[in-house]
């Protein structure tokens, strides 16, 4: 929602410093970015999406979108959604979303826009670059999800789980979009889960926008397919341009594709475990990879017990050996503790 | 019950020059007994926001904290014990290893409040000073 927020604002760069305001600075950089120019955090090419990221602090969710093509604001658009890098136990999950006037829709298939499973890692670098260059017709937006918030998400008192984090995110990207100018007409969004659900889901929020949630949306409308090149573009230079704050000195290339089956990403779980804090940020402690690697490699962890089990008074039976100790009688007569104290996890253990 | 020396530092008995130290409570239990990487894989990590409350992660657990101050006239120690005792009557002797004046609190995915039993306890300090101190005649 945070996103949404600056929108209105009206100045798109300060969407990244909003993720930063948790640092003092916010106020000194805020100033800093108007009375500079604002194009030079301007995302147009491979190059400029990377300097974005690696600026990033990529413990938390980063958001940018793309300056609204005039001809968006104009005439009824179509809006792609597409999410990257689901499943890896490493790394960020990307949303991406791009939108386009429907007239203008030509253009998405003759950037080579169709089924983005099919493409090359390099097939898409060059496709986005293409995409940045028609700004004139197509804007973009991606969300960054950290894997430190998605394992926060998974791992909160109130479990909220990936497929609520996705939702909340292609919300946010709508939104950001609708709040930006674009005459939205049609939405496609490409589902992991059951699309009906889905699509109620988003019609309930969004009554005015004609709404499309299917299967491998990404492979039957170009819309989407955009969406998900820019989204697995942003998720593969987020891997190649990770700084371990950990000062883990290793590349992208040590840690495989992410996905648990891959013996490179096995190999990186085994020799980039610590023994207390268990992983660096990178890794998603939520997945069952990452959980049984820990089992194995890191330092047994006790949480303090769930509201539950608290409540549950412990079994008070006497043992039948018991009655064959010698009790001496003072002990008989001991003061209980006070609730007071109780309360307040005091004991007396010194005697005065 | 049995006796209980706390000693000032083994080693070194000028502890009390020595900084204060950053201590942090952590809702809950390592396995472990060893040295542990913090500064990089935890303090790092820790983002505070306008209200003060500070936010962090533990293998992927939200943690939310924040500082608790001694009250006024107490000091904090770590204490250390080499030999373990056999018994409990034996004599236990305690250093001092460090010295803190406050504990950085944290909680899963809580914030801290009143409701912590820490919280709590410090207040007992306030009040045994009111209950306990000698009334002087005016």
């Amino acid at each position: 929602m945070q996103n949404v927020k600056i929108l209105e604002i009206g100045t798109i760069e300060i969407l990244k410093i909003f993720d930063k305001k948790k640092t003092s600075k916010t106020r000194q950089v805020l100033s800093e970015v108007i009375d500079n120019k604002m194009d030079s955090q301007k995302i147009h090419c491979l190059e400029t999406l990377q300097n974005f990221i690696s600026e990033t602090d990529n413990s938390e969710n980063a958001f940018y979108i793309s300056d609204i093509p005039e001809v968006c604001k104009e005439f009824p658009c179509i809006l792609g959604i597409d999410e990257a890098g689901r499943g890896p136990v490493l790394g960020p999950m990307v949303y991406g979303t791009t939108f386009c006037p429907i007239n203008e829709q030509m253009i998405l298939v003759k950037l080579d826009c169709a089924d983005s499973k099919a493409l090359t890692e390099e097939k898409r670098d060059v496709i986005f670059n293409n995409i940045c260059k028609e700004s004139k017709s197509i804007g973009w937006a991606v969300e960054l999800i950290s894997p430190n918030y998605i394992c926060n998400s998974m791992l909160s008192r109130t479990k909220h789980s990936l497929n609520k984090v996705s939702m909340d995110s292609a919300v946010a990207l709508i939104k950001a979009a609708a709040n930006g100018g674009v005459n939205i007409e049609h939405i496609f969004v490409d589902t992991v889960g059951p699309p009906e659900k889905y699509q109620d889901y988003l019609k309930g929020l969004f009554p005015k926008f004609k709404i499309t949630v299917s299967k491998k949306a990404d492979s039957i409308y170009p819309i989407v397919s955009a969406a998900s090149i820019c989204a697995k573009v942003t998720r593969d230079h987020a891997i190649k341009v990770w700084k371990f704050p950990e000062g883990i000195d290793i590349t992208y290339k040590e840690f495989g594709s992410g996905y648990p089956a891959d013996p490179i990403t096995k190999n990186f779980l085994k020799r980039h475990s610590d023994p207390v804090f268990g992983f660096p940020q990178l890794v998603r402690f939520s997945w069952s990879t990452a959980v049984n690697a820990l089992e194995e490699e890191a330092y047994h962890v006790e949480w303090e017990q769930t509201e539950d089990s608290k409540k549950t008074p412990p079994a008070n039976n006497t043992s039948i050996t018991s009655f064959f100790k010698i009790t001496s009688k003072e002990k008989g007569v001991q003061k209980p503790v006070n609730e007071f104290f109780a309360q307040r996890c005091l004991s007396r253990n010194v005697e005065l | 019950m049995a006796t209980i020396h706390i000693r000032s530092g083994k080693s070194n008995l000028d502890c009390n020059n020595r900084k204060l130290s950053n201590i942090q409570s952590v809702p809950f239990k390592i396995h472990a007994d060893c040295d542990a990487n913090v500064n990089k894989y935890f303090n790092n990590y820790i983002k505070t926001d306008e209200k003060g409350q500070t936010s962090a992660s533990f293998r992927g657990y939200p943690l939310k904290g924040k500082p608790l101050g001694l009250p006024e006239g107490y000091v904090g120690v770590v204490l250390h014990e080499s030999v373990k005792p056999e018994t409990e009557k034996c004599e236990r002797k305690f250093y001092v290893t460090y010295k803190f004046s406050k504990i950085h609190y944290w909680n899963w995915d809580k914030a801290p409040s009143d409701n912590d039993s820490i919280v709590q306890a410090l207040q007992w300090m306030d009040i045994a000073e009111a209950l306990h101190s000698p009334i002087l005649e005016e």
